[in-house]
């Protein structure tokens, strides 16, 4: 634990200094934006991979943030700054009442809601006149992008650190893993899944609300075809599926690899852009089917893995998978 | 008042063809218990085959339909194992990982339309299309294009035979036994593997001849399935996921709802209404407004 923290204080203190050594706008853009997908996807994580919930509409919660920064600014002249902490009690208070409702619904029926939800935000968007329709809104044009790396990077690192201290080291984490493993058992245990769950769906809509008004300060322009666009949503979670659900590490890895890999892509491939969508969508059928615990479920399974058999122990292989190599009875 | 019978006849004949790219979805849930976010996808890729089968043979796109069904039928049946290998994998939560898995397959679909078929949207065209009955009555008028009718008639042939093949046949009884109970149907000497492949094929096949069938009515693009598997979605969760008898009624609602915003409200506030209605059904009633979904 102590290396842990060691190693995320130099990959912190390293991070900081890039605008230090980096000039070249392009490439601290593309960091920032870095940082950016790495809060949607341990966000997204939060609900899928520690619950066990699928949510399909994460981007409305960005979405929605983005659109009340820019409504307050625009709208009302509200400074910049103290847009932020509304734009994220906006998300919450969102998610709090959509959650309370929605999180009753199991699998594949709280995916379809959520889906639907987001579509939904989508669609009122396009049709009100305080978001300016499909025709979207401007915002004052502020190029400073060292501002706005560190700010990013800011939200980033408290969010590890909340998501960190709530999911993996107090027990509001294990109360989560209980209801994904078995939600009426965890009821038995003297749990309330109903205010756990939407605890943690508060938990994963604010980070991306306030990173949400963010962008749309960053961007200056903001339309439902962009910042409520599902393809936020499906983004956040390839990342997070590719790197490993219920891990912290994980999501950001494959958020790490996802982007870099989308940035070379468009960089030098940009004829070939709707390739791109190929690639993803494969890319998550292939991760579910040949690694579905992600890099980092897979990379931290296998060190389990070797530390009990050097230690003689076999106890500790996850339920379910038989410790002999075809042994299964199940199939 | 005028519109009304209109707004009724237009909303029967739209609901019709819900009923196609919804029943083989419900089907493929009730014995898979996957929800396939692909639905729209398959569709999208039908439509296009039909397109350009029509414009390879200069065909009626209607006489195709069997083709079309075949071809995506096999297509269904060669893909089904890989999801099966997803549903009974052994970590996680394997409900959710083919979620996600048939999300990123709806994903790949799409990106694969865009790069071959372009963004442009095209239509499939079709002797039938331009005719259409008018009946006058005093003040009242109501037109049927001959393209939708068909669409209509076309829609209720496939849910009769749909309702034969599950009532009447052995393998519609190894299927209703598959959806009721795995362990036991697997017993009885089903093979879950073979009959999942069957019943996946089907839908396929049949939600790619819907798509033939849109194109002819509507226009098609590689950006269509999303807003098919919207509609989809709806009319499944309102009949009741897998419950094969309450799809064309909630298939009809859509119809209705879509037509009266269409003559009646801003049809810029259809989606927005659709959600809606889905959103709430889903908290009130998840099993459907028969209350006998799975």
């Amino acid at each position: 634990m102590r290396r842990g923290i060691l190693a995320f204080g130099l990959f912190v203190g390293v991070m900081a200094l890039v605008p230090a050594f980096v000039q070249n706008a392009f490439v601290l853009r593309i960091v920032t934006e870095l940082f950016m997908w790495i809060v949607l996807a341990i966000t997204w994580d939060v609900m899928a991979g520690y619950a066990g919930y699928l949510n399909f509409g994460h981007g409305a919660f960005f979405g929605a943030g983005a659109y009340v920064t820019a409504i307050l600014m625009m709208r009302y002249g509200w400074p910049f700054f103290v847009t932020l902490p509304v734009a994220g009690l906006f998300a919450g208070v969102a998610a709090f009442l959509a959650g309370i409702p929605t999180l009753r619904l199991k699998g594949a029926y709280f995916a379809i809601a959520t889906w639907a939800l987001a579509l939904a935000v989508q669609q009122l968007a396009l049709v009100l006149d305080i978001t300016g329709g499909p025709d979207g809104m401007r915002l004052p044009p502020f190029l400073d992008p060292v501002f706005f790396f560190y700010l990013i990077l800011a939200v980033a690192v408290a969010t590890f650190l909340l998501l960190w201290v709530l999911l993996e080291w107090a027990p509001f984490g294990l109360k989560l893993k209980s209801i994904r493993e078995d939600e009426s058992g965890a009821m038995a245990l003297g749990l309330n899944p109903a205010r756990i769950k939407v605890q943690a769906f508060i938990l994963s809509a604010v980070p991306a609300g306030v990173l949400g008004g963010i962008y749309a300060f960053w961007i200056t322009f903001i339309d439902p075809a962009s910042v409520l666009a599902d393809i936020i949503t499906d983004q956040a979670m390839v990342m997070a599926v590719f790197g490993g659900l219920g891990t912290l590490l994980g999501p950001v890895i494959g958020a790490i690899i996802v982007f870099s890999f989308k940035t070379i892509f468009w960089a030098y491939l940009s004829d070939y852009q709707v390739l791109y969508l190929i690639i993803l969508g494969g890319g998550i059928a292939l991760t579910v089917v040949f690694l579905p615990n992600g890099i980092w479920g897979t990379i931290i399974g296998h060190i389990q893995g070797r530390n009990a058999l050097h230690k003689g122990m076999s106890l500790n292989m996850p339920p379910g998978r038989s410790p002999v190599q075809g042994a299964d009875v199940n199939d | 008042m005028l519109l009304l019978p209109q707004a009724l006849v237009d909303g029967l004949l739209i609901g019709g063809i819900y009923i196609t790219i919804a029943i083989g979805f419900s089907l493929a849930y009730g014995v898979m218990h996957i929800i396939d976010f692909a639905v729209g996808e398959w569709i999208m890729l039908g439509a296009f085959l039909g397109l350009y089968l029509s414009q390879w043979t200069q065909m009626e796109p209607l006489l195709l339909l069997p083709v079309v069904f075949i071809v995506f039928g096999v297509l269904g049946y060669l893909f089904q194992p890989v999801i099966y290998r997803v549903l009974s994998g052994k970590k996680g939560n394997p409900l959710l990982m083919a979620l996600v898995f048939t999300f990123g397959l709806a994903i790949a679909f799409k990106g694969l339309g865009l790069t071959v078929f372009g963004f442009f949207s095209r239509s499939i065209p079709s002797a039938m299309a331009a005719n259409s009955f008018t009946f006058v009555k005093g003040d009242f008028f109501v037109t049927i294009p001959v393209i939708r009718l068909i669409g209509l008639v076309y829609a209720i042939g496939v849910t009769l035979v749909l309702s034969w093949i599950l009532k009447r046949t052995d393998f519609g009884l190894a299927i209703q036994a598959l959806a009721q109970n795995k362990e036991a149907a697997g017993l009885m000497g089903i093979s879950a593997k073979k009959t999942n492949s069957w019943v996946y094929g089907i839908y396929v096949g049949i939600s790619a001849m819907s798509g033939v069938l849109i194109g002819c009515m509507f226009s098609i693009s590689a950006q269509m399935g999303s807003k098919y598997t919207v509609l989809s979605f709806f009319v499944v969760v309102l009949a009741g996921m897998g419950f094969l008898a309450g799809v064309p009624w909630a298939a009809f609602l859509l119809g209705m709802v879509q037509s009266f915003f269409l003559i009646y409200f801003d049809p810029g506030y259809t989606l927005l209404a659709v959600f809606i209605i889905l959103y709430t059904v889903l908290l009130i009633s998840p099993k459907g407004l028969f209350g006998k979904g799975v």
